[in-house]
């Protein structure tokens, strides 16, 4: 049954009312769309109109800003687009596990450079004659391939934790702000010391939450 | 990985990098965590092993991380590599991938390994790939769409 356009058959049937049809047509035409409530006028009962539309129900706002990934708020001002909390775990842990592997490698490099294997004496003429270059290759790959898997493990499993965390708090509070940073960052950190008695976990806490105040600082300089 | 249309659900070439380092990585972190909490706690005598299944986390989960993730991450640099000489995307692209992070993680173990190495990450990838495209190809002959059925009062064109 369409409310609209056919007035004079439905004055018949519903004259006895309090608002009369006539009345409704007529202002109908004049009401801006948004703000007319059909299922509020008592002639229209919300059950025998169309199911489908869903008049008996509230208000339904629409997700107009079609460019916004997430509808956490505060989101969305990151350095890399982000799709929710999967890619936040990705690139982080992803950044901070590169990174990681990076720093240690160039300690390594380090390392194996100032350990180079000494050079042996030939015992008949006095001769210094140095190490083969397979041995320091290896005296540096080695060094290298120590440091390197471990710094890049220990900063992957922090960025891991924290954003696990970080993502928890922003679900659990509905908003991403710089307190869920620094609280999943001290989080982290004292899950990751949690072993090795309360000293290095305060210490690794402290740590880690000053790490999430330089990025959020970091955030907002660039933003 | 060699489906025509352009894949909205991952990022483009250089960037996607990092994502797969620490997808794989937070992966094997995760499976490493639960496996070796269960072996570490099968493997110790009674009375320690909660502390024994922590102690095995600790070890050796990071570990499987990082094997895990240097494995996708190299994958991935070596996709977008081959991607970009190449200048197309299909499963040969992933087949040399896999050939060229078999040789590059078995770089330190001499020409023979590296080479063995090599061909049986192509092989596993090919297999991969080999099954992915079985897959598509099932669901498309599952899904495919249906000829509208033939009224049966006869033909009646719309020719007035």
């Amino acid at each position: 049954m369409w409310p609209f356009g056919s007035s004079t058959k439905k004055e018949d049937v519903v004259s006895g009312e309090t608002i009369s049809t006539t009345q409704i047509t007529e202002t109908t035409p004049e009401v801006s769309a948004p703000q007319l409530n059909i299922s509020a006028i008592p002639i229209f009962d919300a059950s025998k109109l169309h199911p489908l539309a869903g008049l008996d129900k509230d208000l339904e706002y629409l997700d107009l800003d079609e460019e916004k990934l997430s509808n956490v708020e505060g989101t969305g001002n990151g350095i890399l687009p982000s799709r929710g909390w999967s890619d936040d775990l990705c690139y982080g842990t992803g950044t901070l596990y590169v990174g990681g592997l990076g720093l240690g490698g160039l300690y390594g490099l380090n390392q194996g450079l100032l350990n180079l294997p000494p050079g042996s004496v030939d015992p008949v003429t006095g001769n210094i004659k140095s190490a083969p270059f397979k041995l320091k290759l290896n005296t540096v790959l080695n060094q290298v391939t120590k440091h390197g898997p471990h710094i890049g493990n220990s900063a992957g499993v922090l960025g891991l934790l924290y954003n696990i965390i970080d993502s928890s708090l922003d679900a659990y509070r509905g908003k991403h702000d710089d307190l869920n940073s620094l609280a999943s960052g001290a989080l982290a950190g004292a899950i990751f010391k949690s072993t090795s008695g309360t000293k290095a976990m305060a210490y690794s806490t402290g740590m880690m939450t000053l790490a999430a105040a330089a990025w959020c600082g970091f955030k907002r300089a660039i933003n | 990985m060699s489906t025509p249309e352009a894949d909205h659900s991952r990022d483009p070439c250089p960037i996607v990098i990092l994502n797969d380092f620490g997808g794989a990585y937070a992966m094997g972190v995760i499976g490493g965590s639960i496996w070796h909490g269960i072996k570490g706690f099968r493997n110790s005598p009674y009375g320690e092993r909660r502390i024994g299944a922590l102690s095995a986390i600790k070890a050796r989960a990071p570990v499987v991380g990082g094997n895990f993730g240097v494995w996708g991450g190299l994958f991935s640099f070596y996709d977008c590599s081959i991607k970009a000489i190449r200048k197309r995307e299909d499963a040969w692209n992933a087949i040399l991938a896999g050939f060229f992070v078999g040789g590059s993680l078995a770089v330190r173990g001499g020409r023979k390994h590296m080479l063995n190495s090599a061909i049986t990450c192509a092989i596993f990838l090919g297999i991969l790939e080999g099954v992915g495209m079985m897959f598509q190809r099932y669901m498309a002959y599952a899904n495919k769409p249906v000829p509208m059925p033939v009224p049966d009062g006869g033909a009646a064109p719309l020719s007035a």
